[in-house]
């Protein structure tokens, strides 16, 4: 089975971000947990699905998460460029959350577009990683692989080849294995 | 050769993959359903031919019997991959097809299309405690945008998802969630403002 | 606007141990993921759905109540489309899986002991059986009984589409994992055995981990 982007997009909308509402409000009970009190200029915490709502309806400012930061980025892509290995990302869904910020909030976002490019960076760093680190893995014969630190999108983004290619070599394997016995029985 | 109208059969599914659903083949399945009358015929003379003590027919047998099974498993698939198209039309479209769909079907086709419609409708009445769940609706994740629009004629009263109440008047402009105007944008009675 | 009861008494939960709203909408999640990746149909999480549903119901009733321009009036129901389209797709993706493995997951459940817990609910199971006689039926009527009769069965060894357990998948460890048989001893290697560690993530073949799918240990991504 294979998942949309924009359910990935839909799964990163529950992150909680920062927003500074302009308006007065109780605590709102939502199914998922309470949200508030809301209080002009308090800043409070609420879904980034809730955040872009109000936004978009005028009512508040969203903060941008501490890791959207250009200098802290840079950090993390100078990591990135050091380490063999996937590094560990400030935000499970880096990309998306950056995303839907850019679009719904730009002006919200210091320096928006060295920001936008730093991610882009990130991202295809660790894209040229997955990609080397996937030929590593199907030419070689190993049964399974740790991908720690790889996060949701970047996994729908290899899944449906990845999965492809190593459910075929398994079939082929195994038929291998068995044609084996039987010329030996 | 043996197998040749079931092969066209498959080849048609071929113009399924576009979402598409060709007439249904009545002469093409008949065609296969004779062939295979024919080889099965020949077999049962050759056999009792075999037992009245000639030899040498059981190679023909055989290939004849290969050739039954493959017409069996296209006439068969052909069949199956049908109903799939016809299946997600369902999920598409609604229990009643539109026209020029139906008209593709074959009698066997719409039977088997209204026992899945109350089949379905039977399964997605019985979700929850009461009331049941649409499951052909949110088939994509949801959205909630915002757009500006612009009203093109004097329209009167409406009221929001939040239930605030606007009054759209020609050249007026308002900010609307995109799921509770798309039908009077649709009607020509505002227009989607695109910076 | 009411406020919601806080505490829920979930019912599947043998101790009795009660969840608040949002736990069970964090289960719904997981059981969404975990239907979403497993090639084969897991067990139904009906408790959950059914929780969910309510609480969407009852959301329904404050919002219909609430005063005209309520500002949270949006929110919630922003909140519901969601909750709604989690439940949806879950159950759709299972059906899909029912229509896609009938007489699978029908043999499946003929063969299940009475002890053991279904795989579908009821209202799915006779989605199966209706489903399976359907189609069955229509491949009769257009084809089987006007061939010979040496060709008019179904032989289930060709025709019953099964799940491929043995295809790969991407998960998360939940809890720590000791001794999962990877890979069974063959002619030219020794068995395969890993220990899995709380939050690591692998990808690697659903048959080994299947187990653990089911009781929460691993949950796919």
């Amino acid at each position: 089975m294979s998942m949309d982007p924009a359910e990935v997009e839909f799964l990163a909308e529950k992150t909680m971000v920062t927003v500074v509402p302009n308006f007065n409000q109780d605590k709102i009970y939502l199914i998922g947990g309470e949200i508030g009190p809301f209080s002009p200029s308090l800043p409070v915490d609420v879904p980034l699905w809730m955040a872009l709502n109000l936004k978009q309806r005028q009512k508040c400012r969203i903060q941008p998460p501490e890791w959207m930061d250009v200098e802290a980025l840079e950090e993390v892509k100078q990591k990135e460029t050091d380490d063999k290995f996937f590094t560990a990302m400030p935000s499970n869904h880096y990309m998306e959350i950056t995303q839907l910020l850019m679009k719904y909030a730009p002006e919200d976002i210091p320096r928006a577009d060295q920001i936008r490019t730093l991610i882009k960076d990130i991202w295809d760093l660790r894209n040229a990683k997955l990609r080397s680190s996937i030929d590593v893995f199907v030419r070689s014969d190993v049964t399974h692989a740790k991908l720690n630190h790889l996060t949701p999108m970047e996994i729908n983004t290899a899944r449906p080849f990845l999965t492809r290619a190593l459910d075929q070599m398994h079939m082929l394997r195994t038929n291998t294995q068995t044609g084996l016995k039987q010329t030996q029985e | 050769m043996f197998g040749e109208k079931a092969l066209e059969l498959i080849k048609e599914l071929q113009r399924c993959l576009d979402g598409s659903l060709p007439p249904f083949n009545e002469e093409g399945v008949r065609q296969v359903l004779e062939e295979m009358k024919a080889l099965f015929e020949q077999n049962q003379g050759d056999v009792s031919a075999t037992v009245a003590g000639e030899t040498g027919l059981f190679a023909g047998v055989q290939l004849r019997h290969a050739a039954l099974e493959r017409n069996k498993r296209c006439l068969l698939a052909y069949l199956y991959n049908r109903i799939q198209q016809i299946k997600k039309m369902r999920w598409e479209f609604g229990s009643v097809l539109p026209q020029d769909i139906r008209y593709n079907l074959s009698e066997q086709e719409v039977q088997w299309f209204n026992r899945y419609n109350k089949c379905l409708a039977n399964y997605m009445r019985s979700i929850g405690e009461d009331g049941g769940l649409d499951l052909t609706q949110d088939i994509k994740p949801p959205k909630t945008l915002y757009i500006e629009v612009r009203c093109t004629t004097d329209h009167g009263e409406f009221e929001t998802q939040d239930g605030n109440v606007l009054v759209l008047k020609k050249n007026s402009q308002h900010f609307l969630l995109r799921s509770e105007c798309e039908h009077l944008i649709r009607q020509g009675i505002l227009e989607h403002i695109v910076h | 606007m009411a406020d919601l009861t806080e505490e829920l008494e979930d019912e599947s939960s043998e101790e009795g141990e009660s969840m608040t709203a949002a736990e069970v909408l964090q289960k719904l999640e997981e059981a969404w993921l975990n239907e979403k990746f497993s090639p084969d149909l897991l067990e139904i999480k009906n408790d959950i759905v059914d929780c969910m549903l309510e609480q969407i119901k009852e959301m329904e009733e404050n919002i219909r109540r609430a005063k005209k321009g309520d500002f949270r009036v949006g929110i919630h129901k922003m909140e519901i489309d969601r909750i709604r389209y989690f439940i949806s797709s879950y159950l759709r993706t299972r059906l899909q899986k029912i229509e896609k493995y009938t007489a699978h997951v029908l043999e499946q459940e003929k063969a299940r002991g009475s002890d053991e817990t279904p795989q579908m609910s009821p209202d799915e199971y006779t989605f199966a059986k209706e489903y399976s006689e359907n189609m069955e039926n229509h491949f009769k009527v257009l084809a089987l009984r006007h061939m010979p009769p040496n060709l008019q069965a179904l032989d289930p060894k060709h025709t019953v589409m099964r799940p491929n357990l043995d295809s790969y998948v991407f998960l998360r460890v939940n809890e720590d994992t000791a001794g999962v048989l990877v890979e069974e001893e063959t002619a030219e290697a020794g068995e395969e055995v890993i220990d899995l560690e709380k939050g690591d993530q692998l990808i690697i073949r659903y048959r080994p981990v299947a187990t653990l799918v089911e009781s929460g240990a691993v949950g796919l991504i």
